[in-house]
């Protein structure tokens, strides 16, 4: 968690362009709220049930730690569709992104409960120390 | 029914062998919630999947439960997801995100 979902018609994007969008996607969430990049899963679609497309060419749809303000929200959406329009060769008024929150006390990662906003750096500490331990 | 939604990268041993996991998912549906899991499985395909921006390897799995759960008993039922997957796929604890959500107000 965050995961995004990418889906767009099947042809609008390459293989290099969607490798390129994960990795904007990755960057622009850890700017923007402080994440670590281990969290960031980007998932892409060619023509799939979700996110619909609607009448659109691209649609993007974030789950993402309840927690970031709406400015916040509202900055990754703009960076990510400018990002996707820049990479796909779409026009932005043809990509659309929503953001949903999932309060981070339902999600369980690498076996623990995940962070709080602004609790990564003690988690993966945390988490390095229990896997060291393991192995 | 209970609402589940699991995605997976093609190729991989979650892929394989679906249909022991969605067995071993209506298990636990039937005794978290008491009532079967309604599953949708949804293959991210081969090159289409990344974590970290890097080519993925991850799982996801989100239940919806019909009824608000108190914290202890979430992660309780999170821990026994993550282990089902574990254990059936031989994918490490860092390869599986699970998520059980509180019913939609």
């Amino acid at each position: 968690m965050p995961l995004y979902l990418c889906n767009a018609r099947p042809g609008t994007l390459s293989a290099d362009a969607k490798a390129g969008i994960a990795d904007d996607i990755t960057r622009i969430h850890c700017e923007v709220t402080g994440a670590p990049p281990t969290f960031v899963h980007a998932f892409h679609f060619d023509g799939g049930m979700a996110p619909d497309i609607g009448d659109k060419s691209i649609a993007l749809h974030g789950n993402i730690r309840a927690g970031r303000t709406d400015d916040q929200k509202q900055d990754i959406m703009d960076q990510i569709c400018d990002a996707v329009a820049h990479r796909s060769g779409v026009t932005r008024d043809q990509i659309s992104m929503t953001i949903g929150d999932v309060p981070a006390s339902w999600a369980m990662e690498g076996g623990d409960i995940m962070p709080e906003p602004g609790e990564e750096a003690a988690w993966l500490e945390a988490h390095a120390a229990k896997t060291a331990q393991a192995g | 029914m209970i609402p589940c939604t699991c995605f997976i990268q093609e190729g991989q041993r979650a892929d394989q062998i679906q249909e022991t996991l969605k067995e071993k998912l209506d298990a636990f549906s039937q005794r978290a919630f008491n009532a079967p899991a309604q599953q949708m499985w949804i293959t991210v395909s081969g090159g289409n999947g990344f974590t970290e921006a890097k080519p993925s390897t991850s799982s996801i799995v989100s239940f919806q439960s019909d009824v608000p759960l108190e914290q202890d008993k979430r992660a309780d039922l999170l821990r026994e997801l993550c282990s089902i997957w574990t254990a059936e796929t031989d994918c490490s604890l860092d390869e599986i995100v699970a998520t059980i959500n509180d019913p939609r107000a």
